[in-house]
């Protein structure tokens, strides 16, 4: 032994002090790594709420060099929020109705998300458990809708609209989505998990497809339609190109086409838009958050994942 | 005998009756979202179909019959061609590096550590907020003079950029603030797949002796395939269909380099009062779908084993 080997002790201490610093290590870069996904993720939208509640000139004063004055209004003011609901003489001068856009959006969103409870739900049950001649073709029908872009024949669509007389209506922001292949399909794969034994028990007992359906299966789903409620309500309350293109009349603006129109004009009103952005975003963030522990058990569930 | 003879038809008429009672209950549950799809997803399509033979537009109706000539007009249009070229380099830069990135947030945030749900719903505020907020707040963060990247960029002592009005620049912009947006939903999806993944295959792999990297290449990536699949076929479609990005970030400019197609059948239907040549270049965007939808279904269906 011409090099001395180090007592086990010392090797034990050794090895220990390794693993630690490992660990050190470790839990640095993953709070590194914390620190700059939040950056990324949290920063755009922490700008735009502060910017909304500050005068425009404060954000262009204080964006070089970054600092926290960056992002907390220093003379705070509800003043852009005023503006964009016309309650201010300004707002009202320029036009604004965002109460109004509000309102159409919340109302058209919950016609949806209503009417396609409805349907999609009793569409899902004919799929998971009614016999039917032709069937699989009538699935094919449905699936294949997901091949028909939306973006893509919203042009088309707009022709069809106006040729049955409803353009320029709240039909038309109502009606083309009270049905969707998507949610047909996420439901009808929670019905499935339920089992056939509880509606055969019902049938036999002499109840009617559509009271076992209420109390049978809808109660057996409820995270399911509560996710599918969450994710619909969602599209439709973010849908711009459709409302857009659908309505033209003022009254019948939703709120992202009143958001969008606002950086088209010629003069740009940062707090105004970043008032606006914040009004359009909340009432669907707040929602996520509040239900999130649902939606997550929800998408887990439903085999969206592939 | 003669009873039963006689009773037998009666019997089997009631069967028949029965059973068309009930097929005919069942397809009433299906119908509205059979009629919404047929109305909404498939006639508009022939009607597309129909108006690109047709000279035509909104406001002067249909004029001319002319058979194939938009689509021979389609050929020979520099823009149409300039016009595609964008919309595949947005989706071939999109599509890897938002899959990329969202895998690392899953595999990341998918730890058993503290935290971990806080940065997933971090991650996921984007999703939740509407493309036209984001694109509009982004605009604003892009901006040449008062915007928040050049900011930081003039902090860390570099020189200020005019993203939205360089043509070299304003494409990988939009594709930034699109990623942004979509990377949270994609990471949800591969988190509900890395989920799924029974922690035997880990402990197996473990014991035979696999590396980190063993582990990530050898167990966790074969079984993420088929959300994988799910995640690349959802996205293109998405992806091809982008439009509200470049309406509110850059119109299509400068010099055509975000005119991505949706857009410019938007300018061609509303802003050029070309209907029938719009409906002819959302035929080919919905040709071009299709391909790429069936070529990677039966990609995906050749390798759903493993």
């Amino acid at each position: 032994m011409s090099v001395a080997s180090p007592s086990r002790a010392a090797q034990i201490a050794r090895s220990q002090r390794q693993a630690q610093l490992g660990q050190i290590i470790g839990w640095f870069f993953t709070l590194l790594a914390y620190a700059l996904i939040a950056a990324v993720f949290l920063t755009p939208v922490l700008w735009m709420i502060g910017s909304s509640l500050r005068p425009s000139r404060e954000v262009f004063q204080y964006i070089f060099p970054l600092s926290w004055r960056t992002f907390v209004p220093l003379e705070f003011t509800l003043q852009n929020f005023a503006d964009i609901f016309g309650i201010s003489e300004q707002g009202r001068a320029l036009g604004f109705q965002f109460g109004r856009a509000l309102l159409n959006t919340a109302f058209v969103s919950s016609a949806v998300v209503g009417s396609s409870l409805v349907f999609n739900t009793l569409a899902a049950y004919f799929f998971a458990r009614l016999e039917f001649p032709y069937k699989n073709l009538l699935l094919i029908f449905v699936l294949g809708t997901f091949f028909v872009p939306q973006e893509a024949t919203i042009v088309p669509l707009y022709i069809v609209v106006r040729q049955l007389g409803f353009a320029d209506t709240y039909w038309a922001l109502i009606l083309p989505w009270y049905a969707s292949p998507f949610v047909i399909f996420v439901l009808s794969q929670f019905f499935q998990e339920i089992p056939k034994e509880l509606d055969e028990a019902a049938i036999i007992d002499g109840a009617s497809l559509l009271s076992v359906l209420r109390h049978v299966i809808v109660p057996n789903a409820r995270v399911g339609l509560l996710t599918v409620s969450l994710l619909e309500f969602q599209f439709i309350w973010n849908l711009f190109f459709w409302p857009l293109i659908a309505t033209g009349r003022k009254e019948l603006q939703v709120i992202q086409v009143a958001v969008a129109t606002q950086i088209t004009q010629r003069e740009i009103a940062w707090g105004r838009i970043f008032a606006g952005s914040v009004v359009a975003s909340l009432p669907v963030i707040l929602l996520f958050l509040a239900l999130q522990r649902y939606f997550v058990e929800g998408v887990a569930l439903s085999g969206l994942k592939g | 005998m003669a009873t039963f003879a006689s009773r037998s038809p009666s019997w089997w008429t009631f069967i028949q009756r029965r059973k068309t009672r009930n097929v005919i209950i069942a397809g009433l549950f299906v119908l509205p979202a059979i009629v919404n799809f047929l109305i909404f997803r498939y006639i508009p399509i022939l009607w597309a179909a129909r108006a690109s033979t047709w000279q035509y537009s909104l406001l002067g109706g249909y004029r001319d019959w002319i058979g194939g000539d938009h689509y021979l007009r389609a050929l020979e249009d520099p823009i149409l061609l300039k016009s595609l070229q964008v919309t595949f380099t947005y989706v071939i830069v999109k599509l890897p590096l938002e899959v990329a990135l969202a895998l690392a947030l899953a595999i990341f945030t998918n730890q058993a550590r503290r935290g971990m749900g806080t940065m997933r719903t971090i991650v996921f505020t984007p999703v939740v907020m509407s493309m036209v907020v984001v694109s509009v707040v982004w605009a604003l963060i892009l901006n040449a003079d008062s915007g928040l990247l050049n900011a930081l960029l003039r902090t860390l002592g570099l020189p200020k950029q005019v993203f939205l009005s360089n043509p070299n620049l304003s494409l990988p912009s939009v594709i930034t603030a699109t990623i942004w947006k979509d990377v949270g939903f994609s990471t949800i999806l591969i988190v509900a797949g890395l989920k799924g993944i029974p922690g035997i295959f880990y402990e197996a792999a473990v014991m035979d002796g696999a590396n980190r990297w063993h582990l990530f290449r050898h167990v966790t990536l074969p079984l993420l395939r088929r959300t994988l699949f799910f995640v690349v076929v959802t996205q293109t479609i998405f992806s091809f269909q982008v439009f509200i990005p470049v309406y509110s970030m850059t119109q299509g400019g400068p010099l055509d380099s975000t005119k991505v197609l949706v857009f410019y059948i938007y300018q061609l239907g509303f802003r050029f009062q070309d209907m029938g040549y719009a409906a002819a270049v959302s035929m080919i965007l919905l040709l071009i779908l299709l391909l790429i939808s069936v070529t990677q279904m039966r990609f995906l269906r050749s390798n759903v084993e493993y």
